[in-house]
């Protein structure tokens, strides 16, 4: 093994030290305009008029839009191919506003400055309609989400998911004791430091080029296509570097906009939000309430469960409607429990939209399964680690929702050797210490998918192709978000072909050049596109070694590549780009391979994760003192970057467990979390000191034996700090976040 | 207004607007890219630039404030060279997204050139103000103590 295990850089590593690598507000377009947007300032209003005059007449003006001089077609801004079927209840601009940051209209102008100057001077006049913030009470608004004549009626619930297995009540008949809890989890922002920008361009041919920070090129194009009604090919998009997006740039906002303007005006065309207008009109975790009831053998057995999640998916559907689903096909990978029942229901509210955002409602059900397990663990007086491991699902079980096989589920070894390299019983049974200041271990565990299968179109296709200069150039429709997927990637193909990750040219994802794939999202990368790009990366090595066969007059089957050359048995060979030379003189075509990978599994990844806290009685501040990590990755391929991935989850989890929240006003539908002053994130400081712990049992399905860590890594970090908290002060606190005033009100 | 400036080490004498800020003036009138905008409010720090060898927020800056002072931005941090903090970041995988990494390495560099071997705690300091949302700040930290230490050793 040449590339795998091994801790490469990251392959644009360079361009970001220095500051090099151009992100999209970084761009320099010619002639281009920009565009500022008027977000509403009412939570549901019909917008009555609009008066543009002054705006217009300020200089460098360029041309205003609103509902009435823009496309009002419905879309769905998380669809992810066209024609996919989904709830389109979104318009560019609505006449009817449905939260506070909903677009009402946009100024387009020669500058930045001046585009924000005259969208001020935009005059709208409101009449406010009742809105709803709270999800209990949308219920009651309820009825056919769409109307007859396809208008979205935005009645409730959007979603209804209920599935039951096994004999619930025989379960709970048979409990030696019933759990019963009811968790709140906040809505927390991705505050992915560059906030979202989008860049469209005419072409002379008449299409529209999209420049855009995405996480699926041909997810934009298709929602660009339905919101503007336009073929699919007068559309091209083209990933640009994205700085951070954990799930806040899967759905295109921004782009629908711009290539309607630059196609109204006929010339580029460049929006960036700030920080404010990223917080409240983007996406944020969906915010759920869960109700837990759990049945107890004494010795520890969940014998059975029945869950209930109400989420709040906001004013616009986007992919809530899956919330619910998604959070059960999580649910029921990680235990073995003999009887489920779990409802689960997607509301809309007059707030800011859910969308994706780090594990896809993983954390959420995850969240409020491990602190319920918890809770139940003190309560009969047996050990956390010991209670779970007495109920952990087994390698290769199916899972009773879609009968999935969970492949090679490693969650016993990262709990018990987690537990033993944490120091974990020391830890639980140490004093929390009776004065001010109070210490708590806690644990919890998690597991999540690895790619869409057996949902939509779980395949991709990779091309890799021999290059005159003796490297390879790899065309798969990547988007690599900030994690290093690139160079994952291009690890798992340099290993196959003798080469080193920075060899492979990677071709950027482009709807024009690449085929079809469903981009980043479902912790798929590693797992379904670094398996697609293994398999090319054999079949490449199999046509140069044919090809190399009369080059060096010998066998193809003795021929091995090695540091850049094909070589025979005895060590000697041909450099590949002398091969590719002498094939160009003979006019033949360089070797070149493509595979399409069906996805046929999809295996979970596992974690355990364990902190120690130190709560303040006295400020109700709470610090994270001490964590670590173990996850069953199957195999890591870059170690260092898993790390990477682990720490950065880590950061984002304890985030949600203490501070994030936009914190939607029940009474205004006002964000009181708007901007980095008033919505706390972790800083250096804060972070507690980490230990990562990698299980690598293989995955049979995964290349190399890889699974998906990216996701993970966030989901059991909230359960595991709310767990300690609750040990330190021997509460049973399940509101998220546990801010100071929460943690007063309970030891008060 | 008329202003003149030391920019990456180059004497710039510029005609600016009295309310533009330091960053958008290095970025949109001396395309210099690599000082990122993630909050304008001071908040973040990937704006951040060495104003007379201290990291300032230049979102927070009138860009006339800089006058007669000397400004390094990532770009004249070293060339189009990688220097060895840069390249401890490479090698630590302490650079995810690296949107947050231009300020995080200039705000590295004020500290290094005020405390030459600082302490964990004194690292995590001087970067709390540093915004990365991706790492989780623990290669970042180690990134800094290894440059650190190496050029205490070289200088021995
Ligand atoms: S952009 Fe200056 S601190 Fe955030
Ligand atoms: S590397 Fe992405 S914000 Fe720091």
């Amino acid at each position: 093994m040449n590339q795998i295990s091994r801790r490469v850089p990251l392959v644009d590593g360079v361009a970001k030290v220095t500051g090099a690598l151009r992100f999209t507000a970084d761009l320099h377009v010619e002639g281009s305009l920009h565009g500022a947007l008027v977000l509403s300032p009412r939570a549901h209003a019909r917008v009555a008029s609009i008066d543009a005059t002054a705006a217009l007449a300020v200089e460098g003006v360029h041309a205003v839009f609103w509902h009435e001089n823009t496309p009002s077609r419905y879309y769905n801004s998380s669809i992810w191919f066209a024609g996919q079927e989904a709830l389109a209840d979104e318009r560019m601009f609505p006449p009817v506003v449905r939260h506070i940051g909903d677009r009402v209209a946009a100024v387009v102008a020669e500058t930045e400055e001046i585009a924000r100057h005259a969208a001020r001077l935009v005059v709208v006049e409101y009449v406010d309609l009742p809105a709803i913030f709270d999800p209990e009470a949308a219920l009651v608004h309820a009825g056919p989400v769409m109307r007859d004549d396809g208008i979205p009626a935005f009645m409730n619930p959007v979603a209804d998911e209920s599935f039951t297995h096994g004999d619930l009540d025989a379960g709970f008949a048979a409990a030696d004791l019933v759990v019963e809890t009811h968790v709140t989890m906040p809505r927390s922002h991705h505050c992915a430091i560059e906030p979202h920008a989008c860049i469209a361009k005419p072409e002379p041919d008449g299409r529209i080029l999209i420049l855009s920070p995405c996480q699926s090129v041909f997810a934009v194009q298709a929602v660009v296509v339905q919101a503007l009604g336009v073929p699919q090919d007068q559309i091209r998009v083209v990933k640009t570097p994205i700085g951070g997006s954990f799930g806040g740039k899967a759905e295109p906002i921004l782009d629908p906009l711009c290539a309607f303007f630059a196609l109204a005006l006929g010339r580029p065309v460049m929006i960036r939000y700030d920080r404010h207008e990223t917080f409240t009109a983007t996406r944020t975790r969906s915010s759920v309430v869960g109700r837990m009831r759990i049945a107890l053998s004494s010795d520890g057995r969940i014998l059975a469960r029945d869950t209930e999640t109400l989420v709040d998916i906001g004013a616009y559907c986007t992919g809530g409607n899956y919330l619910p689903s998604s959070m059960l096909q999580r649910l029921v990978r990680l235990y073995d429990v003999p009887a489920e029942r779990y409802t689960g229901r997607a509301v809309y509210t007059n707030t800011v939209p859910a969308g994706a955002f780090r594990g896809y409602g993983s954390p959420q059900i995850h969240t409020i399964a491990e602190i319920t397990l918890d809770i139940s663990a003190r309560r009969l007086g047996v050990d956390p680690v010991e209670m779970r491991l007495r109920n952990l699902i087994e390698p290769n079980a199916i899972e009773p929702w879609q009968g999935l096989n969970v492949g090679n589920a490693r969650g016993r070894e990262c709990l018990i050797r987690g537990a033993d390299a944490f120091g974990w019983q020391g830890r639980r049974r140490a004093d929390a210490g009776r004065g001010r200041w109070r210490r708590g271990a806690g644990v919890a565990s998690a597991t999540h998918i690895n790619g869409c299968y057996p949902g939509f179109h779980e395949e991709t296709t990779a091309t890799l192709r021999l290059l005159p200069d003796g490297r390879a150039e790899l065309v798969c429709a990547l988007h690599d978000l900030g994690c290093g997927a690139d160079t994952t990637l291009a690890q798992i193909a340099g290993e196959t072909l003798g080469l080193r990750a920075c060899d492979i040219a990677i071709v950027p994802a482009d709807t024009d050049s690449c085929p079809y794939d469903l981009g980043t999202r479902a912790s798929r990368m590693t797992y379904i596109c670094g398996e697609a790009i293994r398999r090319a990366g054999i079949a490449l090595a199999e046509a140069i070694r044919a090809a190399a066969v009369l080059e060096l007059n010998t066998e193809a089957s003795g021929l091995r590549l090695e540091a850049g050359a094909v070589r025979r048995p005895d060590g000697s060979g041909l450099a590949l780009s002398d091969l590719a030379a002498r094939l160009a003189a003979r006019g033949e075509e360089l070797p070149a391979a493509t595979e399409i990978y069906r996805a046929q599994a999809n295996p979970g990844s596992y974690a355990a994760h364990f902190a120690e806290v130190e709560v303040d009685r006295l400020t109700g501040r709470v610090r994270v003192t001490d964590y670590l990590a173990a996850h069953d990755v199957g195999r890591a391929i870059n170690p260092m970057l898993v790390e990477g991935q682990i720490h950065g989850g880590i950061q984002i989890g304890i985030g949600y467990a203490l501070y994030e929240d936009v914190a939607i006003d029940r009474v205004t539908g006002r964000m009181r979390g708007d901007s980095f002053s008033r919505y706390t994130l972790v800083n250096a400081s804060e972070m507690p000191p980490m230990r990562v712990l990698l299980i690598e049992e293989g995955e049979p399905t995964g290349p190399f034996g890889a699974k998906a860590v990216g996701e993970i890594a966030t989901i059991p970090v909230a359960a595991a700090v709310v767990n300690a908290v609750n040990d330190a002060l021997g509460t049973e606190l399940t509101d998220l976040p546990l801010v100071p005033e929460r943690i007063l009100a309970a030891v008060s | 207004m008329r202003m003149s400036l030391k920019v990456n080490g180059q004497a710039i004498e510029t005609e600016i607007s009295p309310i533009s800020r330091l960053s958008g003036f290095l970025r949109d009138v001396l395309g210099l890219t690599g000082v990122k905008e993630g909050c304008c409010e001071g908040e973040c720090g990937a704006c951040t630039v060495l104003l007379d060898g201290q990291p300032v927020d230049s979102c927070l800056m009138l860009a006339f404030q800089a006058t007669g002072r000397e400004i390094t931005t990532i770009e004249g941090l070293c060339g189009s060279g990688v220097n060895d903090l840069q390249q401890a970041f490479l090698k630590m995988g302490a650079v995810q997204c690296g949107y947050c990494t231009p300020g995080m390495v200039l705000a590295a560099e004020g500290l290094l050139h005020a405390n030459p071997s600082p302490g964990e705690a004194e690292i995590r300091h001087a970067l709390a103000g540093n915004i990365c949302r991706c790492t989780g700040f623990e290669t970042i930290v180690q990134a800094v103590a290894t440059a650190a230490a190496a050029r205490q050793g070289a200088e021995r």
